[in-house]
């Protein structure tokens, strides 16, 4: 039989405050739901117990600074949603299930390649660390990840960014109208991946039957293309009508055709704070659509009574993304410093807000232009009113011998020569290892 | 410790233990009489030949007459209605019985989403249906948080037909609607035959002088009142008595494993540190999944008397008996002349064990050294399969679902288990069962009737579990299905406490349980926010008296 796994983990004991949308409460109802309609007893149906990420998991993906210790007591919770993650994906790498839903809080994709704190309610990505961990340990080559949260999956596209190998789609509400502000059509990938990040910023109010012809029209002709290995829904619950942070319009069952349409092999839920309206329904609706039995009965109690746009408004508004997309060119800025090794480096500045905190990071990042290869990544980062500057270096899944002995001459000025620097990881994604450094203790 | 006596009435004998301060003083067994287990019950009563039965103070019974019926398909029809709502759609679930669809739909917070269709309800006046209208069971979804539907109907249908029985599913006041229906529904299928079956054995012990008051056993490995139960809760109360009878001679604070060998079957389960493990989803009886509450046990088809097989590449172990072994006048070789054989045990014919180890060989190799190394074989092949039945019930427990962080930070650790081993088969496999487990292994005490002491032994069983909501100001107790206005506070803190405890006394005097030692589980307070503002919580919490047995036993 081809299971559908599920793993729950509503994480009862923990949330940001208790007013805060992202709290214990949120999945309770559709724990109310799921278990009232006796899912588990489906016999399709297979539940996983959550497992805890290690930190060593987690730095494959993240950079966590300025150290992993600064942010330990807070990451529990994190790192068991991202642990669940790994968990259900290694079960569906190995044929113990045909898909699966990690139905797990809190949340991770606006967690990005540097991590100071939380943002929009992430402070890991569970997807990210999830498609690290298959890479390294499975020899997946090709990852498609389908974000489908309201919001823009800005950390999930950083840590991908510079990546071949990973096709990033995110579909969310035009961040003209809402955080964290970014996921325009010009983003599509850095010099090595170009082209390997999508995205779609769609109007507010575009409802199912807009989504299901962005679905159709777009990102299932991109997926064929691609040809991935395994393809990842980052599944947000906020584009419902009744969430209160987003306009989007879509309806239970309109969540249950779109996994439908996209047959991902993991589903990972992320935002939703519609926690009575929305997500006991949509999560029902996408379980059922994933284990192939019917969704058409989940009605949600509420009626939608917000205006949807018409499919004839919404078709130009696509063909003008599709063709701002097809036509814009890239347009790299090389900066070579003195003591990068040789080669291109590519420079693009990037600042990020942790709007749960309240503070601002401020990245360089440098890229090594590569034809062979994903490229050795180069990133300085510092947090506003915090001393100290903390580095990145990232060698890739399957570097060139160049781009690799790049990364082990920047690692070794940064021990050696670098005064302005504190702090250090060496991701060596192409080994599976991490060093980290500190400038007190040197290398640990 | 008071004077106990414990019956199990077994599929082939049933066994009664009479225990006097901890002290077993008397043990008996006689054949089981299926069509008539009250006359069963008082022949194993006599044999324990009591000559002061009014010092007795208290009888346990375990009981396969639920369990027996249940399998058979020996129960009153029941006709189902229920309130299906919205959602996933009911048939993708194996239901292995019928139904009908009424409309009305409540949500997951209790609150009517739907009325219910009255012309609905006409129509079942006069449809076939309503001719033999005897039994019926009504369940809701989500009627364990609100039973509004599930009353009005039973107040329609009782008003036409005064002579109705009516079962409702609220009463089983736990999630899961699928279970809920199936668990209504069987325990309204055999209510006249437990009734009857109680009335007659009260008769028939006033009869007999016995005036103590008389236990049935549950699945949990929990006691209640003959009169108190549901009789849908004594199934399974076998395996559940081996538990307990394997507690009752282990240290408190043991964590064990107990294995009952039986001819046909052997009963598993676990203890962890002095705790029964309970199974979380309900029992699973026949094609029927309920929300009984029983002990996390297994049974695997293996035994004594399982039939050896020859094979090309030797032997097969089928999970089937075909009478005795052979050592004991059977026609196939078993397990049990493989023990026989070695000297393991010391009953039934040597010369006739080894005739029957022998027709597995081909002629040329029956000699000693051969059949010594088929019937080590043969062993080591029963202790396997009871060894993987262990492994994947350990690997169960290990694999349950957490829903907090504290759970996934405080693993279940690896514990010492020790090993009681009890039933017929039991003594000829202790030594292989300790190499292949690699633990201790302990001989039960009395195996022969373990079940009948695990009875004997048993203590009640209770839990009250609280739902409330403060801003629906409603709360609801699983276990009963109550449902009640809540006065309290909005977010109420200590106040919770002293409503437990006020619930579970009023509860425990309802069953006619004495409550002590009560084990409470935290409360979880969920804020329920809007327009960031919070205008209540749902509160969780629950007491326990976890199943376990009154003391200890010795020789
Ligand atoms: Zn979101
Ligand atoms: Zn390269």
């Amino acid at each position: 039989m081809r299971h559908t796994g599920i793993l729950f983990f509503p994480a009862f004991d923990w949330s940001l405050g208790e007013s805060h949308p992202e709290r214990e409460e949120r999945l309770l109802y559709t724990q109310e739901q799921l278990f009232e309609e006796g899912i588990l007893d489906l016999p399709r149906i297979k539940q996983f117990s959550p497992r805890i990420a290690s930190i060593h998991e987690g730095l494959r993906a993240q950079a966590l600074f300025p150290t992993p210790q600064f942010h330990l007591e807070a990451l529990d919770a994190h790192l068991i949603a991202a642990g669940s993650a790994i968990l259900l994906g290694e079960a569906r790498v190995r044929g113990d299930i045909a898909n699966g839903f990690v139905l797990a809080r809190p949340p991770g994709h606006h967690s990005g390649a540097t991590v100071w704190g939380n943002r929009g309610f992430c402070t890991l990505n569970n997807e990210a660390i999830l498609v690290n961990h298959l890479r390294a340990h499975f020899g997946i080559k090709k990852i498609a990840i389908v974000d489908t949260d309201v919001h823009h999956g800005d950390g999930t596209q950083d840590i991908f960014y510079h990546d071949p190998n990973v096709l990033f789609i995110s579909l969310h509400q035009d961040g003209r109208t809402l955080y964290p502000g970014s996921g325009f059509v010009n983003e599509k990938g850095g010099p090595n991946a170009w082209g390997q990040t999508l995205n779609i910023p769609l109007p507010p109010g575009t409802g199912d039957e807009g989504y299901h012809y962005v679905l159709e029209n777009w990102v299932l002709p991109r997926l064929q293309v691609f040809a991935p290995d395994l393809i990842i829904n980052s599944a947000g619950q906020d584009n419902h009508f009744t969430d209160p942070l987003a306009s989007m319009n879509l309806t239970a069952g309109g969540y249950g055709r779109i996994t439908e349409l996209l047959q991902p092999d993991l589903a990972v839920l992320e935002g939703g704070y519609s926690i009575e309206g929305a997500l006991p329904y949509v999560n029902l609706a996408i379980l059922l659509a994933l284990a192939g039995e019917d969704y058409y009965h989940v009605r949600e109690p509420q009626k939608l009574d917000r205006s949807v746009l018409t499919l004839s408004s919404i078709k130009p508004y696509i063909e003008g993304l599709k063709n701002q997309h097809q036509t814009i060119n890239p347009h790299w800025t090389i900066q070579n410093k003195y003591f990068f090794p040789k080669g291109d480096w590519i420079y693009i500045p990037h600042s990020v807000y942790y709007d749960t905190e309240g503070f601002q990071e401020i990245r360089h990042d440098y890229i090594r232009q590569c034809s062979y290869c994903g490229g050795t990544v180069y990133i300085e980062s510092s947090r506003s009113s915090f001393p100290g500057k903390s580095i990145l270096v990232r060698i890739p899944f399957m570097a060139c011998s160049e781009c690799e002995q790049a990364g082990y001459e920047l690692w070794d000025h940064l021990q050696h020569q670098r005064e302005d620097a504190d702090y250090g990881l060496l991701q060596n994604q192409l080994h599976d290892k991490q060093d980290l450094w500190q400038r007190k203790e040197g290398l640990r | 410790m008071p004077n106990q006596v414990g019956i199990d009435v077994g599929g082939t004998y049933t066994d009664a233990v009479f225990i006097q301060n901890g002290k077993i003083q008397n043990t008996a067994k006689v054949p089981t009489r299926a069509e008539n287990l009250v006359e069963t019950l008082l022949d194993a009563f006599d044999a324990l030949k009591i000559t002061n039965v009014p010092s007795i103070n208290n009888v346990t019974v375990s009981t396969t007459l639920v369990t027996n019926a249940i399998l058979q398909d020996r129960i009153s029809p029941v006709s189902l209605l229920l309130f299906s709502g919205n959602g996933m759609s009911i048939d993708a679930l194996p239901w292995p019985l019928s139904y009908l669809e009424l409309s009305g739909e409540i949500d997951f917070r209790g609150r009517e989403i739907e009325p219910p269709d009255l012309r609905e309800w006409e129509k079942l006046q006069t449809s076939d249906f309503s001719e033999n209208l005897v039994h019926v069971a009504i369940v809701g979804k989500f009627s364990h948080r609100n039973c509004l539907h599930e009353e009005q109907l039973a107040a329609y249908l009782r008003n036409l037909y005064p002579s109705i029985h009516v079962a409702l599913g609220h009463e089983w006041g736990q999630a899961n609607f699928f279970r809920r229906s199936m668990t209504t529904y069987l325990n309204l299928g055999v209510s006249d035959m437990y009734t009857n079956f109680s009335e007659q054995l009260q008769t028939a012990l006033s009869a007999r002088k016995i005036h103590a008051p008389v236990s049935i056993l549950k699945a949990d490995g929990g006691t209640l009142p003959l009169a108190k139960i549901r009789p849908i809760d004594s199934i399974y109360s076998g395996p559940a008595a081996s538990v307990l009878a394997g507690l009752a001679q282990s240290d408190p604070k043991d964590s064990s494993i107990i294995i009952d060998i039986g001819g046909t079957t052997t009963d598993l389960g676990l203890v962890l540190s002095g705790n029964p493990l309970l199974s979380t989803k309900g029992a699973q009886i026949g094609p029927f999944s309920t929300l009984v509450r029983s002990l996390s046990v297994r049974s695997i088809p293996v035994g004594g008397d399982s039939v050896i097989r020859a094979t090309d590449q030797g032997f097969f172990l089928e999970s089937y008996r075909l009478g005795p072994a052979y050592c004991l006048g059977g026609n196939v070789p078993t397990p049990t002349d493989a023990m026989r054989y070695l000297g393991l045990i010391d009953y039934g014919n040597e010369r006739l064990a080894e005739e029957g180890l022998a027709s597995i060989l081909p002629t040329e190799r029956r000699t000693p050294k051969y059949l010594r190394e088929l019937a080590t074989a043969i062993i080591d092949r029963v202790v396997d399969r009871i060894a993987d039945a262990v492994d994947s019930l350990k690997h169960e427990w290990e694999e349950e679902p957490a829903y907090k962080v504290w759970e996934v930070l405080h693993p279940h650790e690896t514990k010492a288990f020790y090993t009681v081993v009890s039933g017929g088969g039991a003594r000829g496999l202790i030594t292989a069962l300790g190499k292949r487990l690699n633990n201790p292994v302990q001989l039960g005490l009395f195996s022969e009737v373990s079940n009948a002491l695990g009875a004997a032994m048993a203590r009640p069983t209770f839990d009250c579990t609280l739902h409330l909501d403060t801003y629906m100001k409603y709360y609801r107790v699983a276990e009963t299905g109550e449902q009640g206005k809540w006065t309290g506070s909005l977010r109420p803190h200590r106040e919770v406490e002293n409503f437990i405890n006020t619930l579970a006394q009023k509860q425990a005097k309802q069953y006619e349980v004495a409550i002590y030692d009560l084990e409470k589980e935290p409360f979880d307070f969920f804020p329920i926010v809007q327009d960031y503002r919070t205008v209540g919580q749902i509160v969780r919490g629950a007491v326990h008296l976890r199943p376990g047995v009154i003391g200890r036993v010795h020789v």
